[in-house]
């Protein structure tokens, strides 16, 4: 079973590739297109990106596995990503990493059994002013406390 | 031609050379490991840092260029304390593999060690990262991904040399570690320059792995047997064993590479070797002594041609020998048996693959010696007819196969010769079909000269002398010529160099001197 | 006060083109195109805008790196990968004033004739790089990008690019690299990216704020702008303050304004009757400051004088309670996962001091850790390609210096007088 981009993510790929001037440039954003299509980045969707874009499935995936957003590994359906840095432990974020992670039977790099919730513990979000902070998919929780990080949670689905 | 300082020793260099280039020049090491005379500049392993005037901060020499007036200096306490102080970080993680490590005795983490470490590790044993070991990644090499100093000089060797780039590093920080891609293995025939460039034992040669401790090879400056290229190389070898060949700086042939095929060429010299000198009688190999053997072949090729005419010999040259004893063929043909018939076997073994970088489809190192010396291919083609007419009665075969003729082919072909010998190393068709066999000296049991497939003339050294009971080719030669009346008195290989040198017209000029450890292009050649 | 940037960030449209316009934006753009280039660049250099990412290097200086010959097509990048921790200025502008920098970029392109502009934003920011391309493609629909803009005859295509979780991405050349497709390696200099940047060609990489910022410049003159912060560090600066603080957030405040006024006056002190142990002042690469030397006023000469640095400005304030060897150890956790591990230093040394950090915070430290940790920190720093290495000393070294009975008290009492907790 081969993956491939459907069509619409293939004219994506194509308008995408016209704002670069090689294919090189274009491997991180493409990974993006990768990730969203293909759920994480498999070895098989390393595999078509490096074939799409003509370069070494080596080098494609050494790009993947620098960069922390990259999922080599599946992550559940929410990515629960909370801030460990000073701003945010200073302001509390120990205690809620522990909270979440009791409270979903999961340690920090563990997925739920339900596929529902991935715990990860990550460095600065760039939004200390709003501390403590977790990321979720693509969105930013901020001036999180125990209660709001359960109603949060209850509400994801 | 900037002029600049180091450790007070002023020098004049061309503009664009880099601190460690010109500290080369007057002989002044600075320690460093991702510098590589031929790949890009790195810059990451830091070891190369030097002070340098007017910069507040030690600089890297490898990406330093001299400017005039520079005043550098590679030797005060400030820079040995930031090798050291490097060094230390390259061990924290880096496994005491060394008595089991192949690299061991050549390792450039013991070599600095000894020189600028001699410290404890304060690094606990428990931090350790641990990372992969003893991978068979394809090619010639073994990956052990915890050993290797992460200096890049392998993932710029496969994406500048070879563009294949099946090696990258993966992850970040201290975890980052060197590795394939799964299911994706070295796929090039140049991964064997991967060891030699590792500076520590993450990449070593499978050839090679455990069969002999470096401080006990000696070497040899050689030219590679396996093609017309003539890449040079170092022969090492113990006790009239060789264990490897490793490639010699030549930037006119080689640059500081050789290819995968042309590594295992030291095989042949250590398996399957001629090595005592045979006459067959009754359908079986009799030993014989030197004297008796030249002698006993001497005599009979005599006899052919009283019987049967000069015309009635054929040799066929090998254009695996060198220059000294293609002249003497030469000179044998022409001056003592007076056969017209003198032609060189080509060999392209196979398919005859080549490329585009070192790989030559002819699988001679000296076809174009041959040819220079007046010996000629399509000469060869006639005495094979010559032999299948019938009209051949004695034949001397330089080498160990003819052309690329099969087993089958060639023992069709001497059948019907009445008298064969064979001048050659190792066992093969000829070997089974010849009726004396004198073995001769393999590519590193006699000195001599080859001609490469582009017209340059390289020496080749001799690193021991010839195994058993083998014999340099000259010796043979002449002992057959001198044995037929001919007079010769060749003290040895650069003797007949100096006849080569003062008769053709491409060598002229030439002497061993001229030729260095480099080599020359014969006339007329570029 | 002036103010340069914020006047209407608290307006929920003014992110759009037609309020932007409306509120005088783009104007600063038409007075540019008729002005000669030189004129523009020299405002730049008056007003001494340092640039506003961490280095301070003066933007008007780094634009006179470029070769003087056109014949390389020049590149701008705007580096909005926000990451040095206790930062979030730039996405206040991303958000709140795209327009700024957008402005700010076809002026700076104008005036450096350069035709391509990347903006590298970190990987995290989603959504506020949807809020940039929306700008973007109203700035297109609009003609102030694309082609023959304003019919001044110059054109400029402006694309966004997205980063992928790396803190070094931050560091020009990492990001140049990164923009290339590559693993974020900084690159060896020189060449300097100004003549081989991003794909062989002539590049400057300058910050979100600091581009932010010229549109003012051109409207007011470099001189005004000057005038508004001190001596050879002018303008304002979004300063951000976090940590338990009453009013946590980003305040444009004028260079030079006082440290302590900062963190009482503008952020409210600290909250829930804490008191100050210690100030991060510029981003946590900066050397840590005592609760008694926070007298000093926020500019790049004045933090210097005294040991630390304005950096990006990343106010991260520290209470009292709070133990520093556990600080220091999340700060170390921190460099040591986003070493990139190209060169040698780094990528071991930050490894190294973040494993003897956790062993003496969970009581496990030895006698002579603290010195390890001071001599893995001197063969780390000015070593190492870029300042990663030199980013994790400077907090290990100052919080060392200036908290030493803290960590000797961890290795001779066996544990944590904190409670190993924050």
């Amino acid at each position: 079973m081969s993956l491939a981009f459907s069509k619409e993510t293939r004219a994506k790929h194509e308008r995408l590739l016209t704002r670069y001037p090689n294919r090189e440039a274009a491997i991180l954003p493409t990974l993006y297109l990768a990730q969203r299509e293909f759920g994480h980045l498999s070895d098989e969707a390393i595999l078509y990106v490096a074939d799409l874009l003509g370069f070494t499935p080596a080098r494609i995936d050494g790009v993947a596995t620098f960069y922390t957003m990259y999922n080599k590994k599946p992550v559940g359906k929410y990515h629960l990503q909370v801030c460990r840095n000073l701003s945010c432990s200073l302001m509390g974020a120990e205690h809620l990493i522990e909270r979440v992670s009791e409270k979903l039977g999961v340690q920090p790099g563990e997925t739920t059994a339900d596929g529902r919730f991935t715990l990860s513990t990550v460095e600065c979000l760039g939004s200390c002013g709003t501390a403590p902070v977790m990321q979720v998919n693509d969105d930013y929780y901020e001036n999180l406390s125990e209660e709001s990080i359960d109603a949060i949670l209850d509400r994801l689905r | 031609m900037p002029t600049f300082t180091i450790n007070g020793i002023s020098v004049d260099v061309p503009e664009g050379t880099t601190v460690l280039e010109a500290a080369k020049t007057v002989g002044i090491e600075i320690p460093h490991y991702c510098y590589h005379p031929k790949l890009s500049i790195a810059g990451n392993c830091r070891m190369c840092l030097v002070e340098v005037e007017k910069f507040p901060k030690l600089q890297i020499a490898c990406n330093t260029f001299v400017t005039d007036g520079m005043v550098v200096k590679s030797n005060t306490e400030k820079v040995r304390q930031a090798v050291t102080g490097v060094l230390e970080f390259l061990l924290i993680h880096h496994p005491i593999d060394c008595p089991i490590c192949d690299q061991a005795g050549e390792c450039g983490l013991q070599i600095y060690y000894m020189k600028y470490g001699l410290h404890k590790s304060r690094y606990a044993f428990e931090d350790k990262v641990h990372k992969k070991k003893v991978q068979d990644i394809g090619g010639q090499i073994i990956l052990d991904a915890e050993r290797c100093i992460l200096c890049s000089r392998c993932i710029r060797f496969l994406q500048e040399v070879t563009g294949t780039s099946e090696l990258e590093f993966f992850q970040r920080g201290d975890h980052s570690e060197i590795s394939l891609f799964p299911g994706r293995p070295l796929d090039n025939h140049y991964t064997g320059n991967l060891a030699d460039i590792c500076p520590v034992g993450a990449l070593t040669s499978k050839d090679f792995r455990f069969k002999c401790r470096v401080w006990f090879l000696r070497g040899a400056k050689s030219i590679c047997p396996g093609c017309a290229n003539g890449c040079n190389v170092e022969a090492h070898f113990k006790e009239n064993i060789l264990y490897r060949l490793v490639p010699r700086q030549n930037d006119e042939v080689n640059q500081t590479w050789m290819c995968d095929p042309g590594r295992l060429e030291y095989k042949k010299a250590n398996e399957g070797r001629l090595l005592i000198p045979a006459v067959r009688e009754h359908g079986g190999l009799k030993a014989e002594a030197w004297e008796a053997a030249l002698s006993a072949v001497a005599f009979r090729l005599w006899e052919t041609v009283e019987k049967n005419g000069s015309e009635s010999i054929a040799v066929i040259a090998s254009p695996a020998f060198s220059n000294e004893e293609l002249y003497l063929t030469r000179k044998l043909a022409d001056e003592v048996l007076r056969t017209p018939n003198l032609g060189f076997s080509p060999r392209t073994s196979g398919n005859g693959f080549s490329d585009d970088f070192l790989i030559k489809a002819d699988k001679n190192p000296n076809t174009q010696g041959a040819q220079l010396l007046g010996i000629s291919e399509k000469k060869f083609e006639d005495i094979v007819r010559r032999i299948s007419d019938g009209k051949v009665k004695g034949l001397l075969v330089f080498g160990n196969e003819i052309a690329d003729f099969s087993e089958e082919k060639t023992g069709e072909l001497l059948a019907g010769v009445p008298f064969v010998v064979q001048i050659g190393t190792n066992e093969g068709s000829v070997f089974r079909a010849a009726h004396a066999i004198l073995p001769s000296a393999s590519f590193v049991e006699r000195g001599g000269t080859f001609t490469n497939h582009a017209g340059r003339v390289q020496r080749s050294w001799m690193g021991f002398p010839p195994r058993g009971n083998a014999r340099s080719g000259i010796e043979i030669i002449t002992g057959l010529a001198n044995r037929l009346g001919a007079g010769w008195k060749f003290a040895g290989e650069a003797s007949v160099f100096r006849a080569i040198a003062k008769s053709e017209a491409s060598f002229a000029g030439m002497s061993y001197e001229s030729l260095g450890e480099q080599g020359q292009m014969a006339g007329g050649k570029g | 006060m002036e103010l340069v940037l914020t006047a209407h960030f608290g307006n929920d449209r003014y992110r759009h083109a037609d309020t932007y316009e409306e509120l005088g934006g783009y104007a600063a753009l038409r007075k540019a195109i008729s002005m000669p280039k030189e004129e523009i660049v020299a405002e730049v250099k008056k007003a001494n805008l340092r640039g506003r990412g961490g280095a301070g290097f003066p933007a008007g200086v780094k634009w006179g790196f470029l070769p003087k010959d056109l014949s390389r097509p020049r590149i701008l990048v705007i580096n909005a990968d926000e990451g040095e921790p206790g930062t979030f200025k730039d996405r206040l502008i991303m958000t709140r004033g795209p327009h700024l920098l957008i402005e700010g970029i076809v002026i700076t392109c104008y005036a450096l004739t350069t035709h391509v502009c990347y903006i590298y934003v970190r990987g995290e920011f989603v959504r506020e790089a949807e809020i940039v391309q929306e700008a973007i493609d109203e700035a297109y629909a609009k003609g102030y990008l694309g082609r023959n803009i304003l019919g001044s005859g110059f054109d400029l295509d402006v694309t966004v690019h997205l980063g992928a979780g790396a803190y070094i991405c931050g560091e020009e050349t990492s990001l140049i690299n990164s923009l290339e497709g590559k693993r974020g390696w900084p690159r060896v200099k020189p060449p300097f990216p100004a003549s081989v940047g991003a794909f062989g060609q002539p590049t400057i990489v300058n910050n979100v704020e600091t581009i932010a910022d010229v549109p003012w410049i051109v409207t007011h003159g470099g001189e005004k702008f000057a005038s508004l912060g001190v001596e050879r560090d002018g303008g304002t600066r979004l300063i951000c303050v976090s940590g338990p603080v009453k009013k946590p957030g980003v305040f444009e405040l004028p260079v030079g304004t006082s440290l302590r006024s900062i963190i009482y006056e503008h952020a409210g002190g600290l909250k829930d009757g804490k008191t100050l142990k210690a100030v991060i002042p510029g981003g946590s690469s900066t050397p840590v400051l005592r609760a008694d030397e926070i007298d000093v006023a926020f500019d790049f000469e004045s933090l210097q004088k005294i040991g630390t640095m304005a950096g990006s400005a990343g106010v991260i304030v520290i209470p009292e309670g709070t133990c520093m060897v556990r600080a220091l150890s999340v700060l170390m956790n921190f460099y040591a996962h986003e070493s990139c591990g190209q060169c040698t230093p780094c990528r071991e040394g930050c490894g190294w001091m973040a494993k003897v950090l956790h062993r003496i915070e969970n009581g496990e430290g030895k006698d002579g850790d603290v010195e390890l940790i001071l001599d893995i920190c001197d063969n780390m720093m000015g070593r190492t390609i870029c300042p990663l290495a030199d980013a994790a000393v400077m907090p290990a070294q100052s919080f060392i210096w200036k908290f030493r009975e803290e960590f000797d008290r961890h290795i001779r009492d066996k544990k944590c007088p904190y409670g190993s907790r924050f």
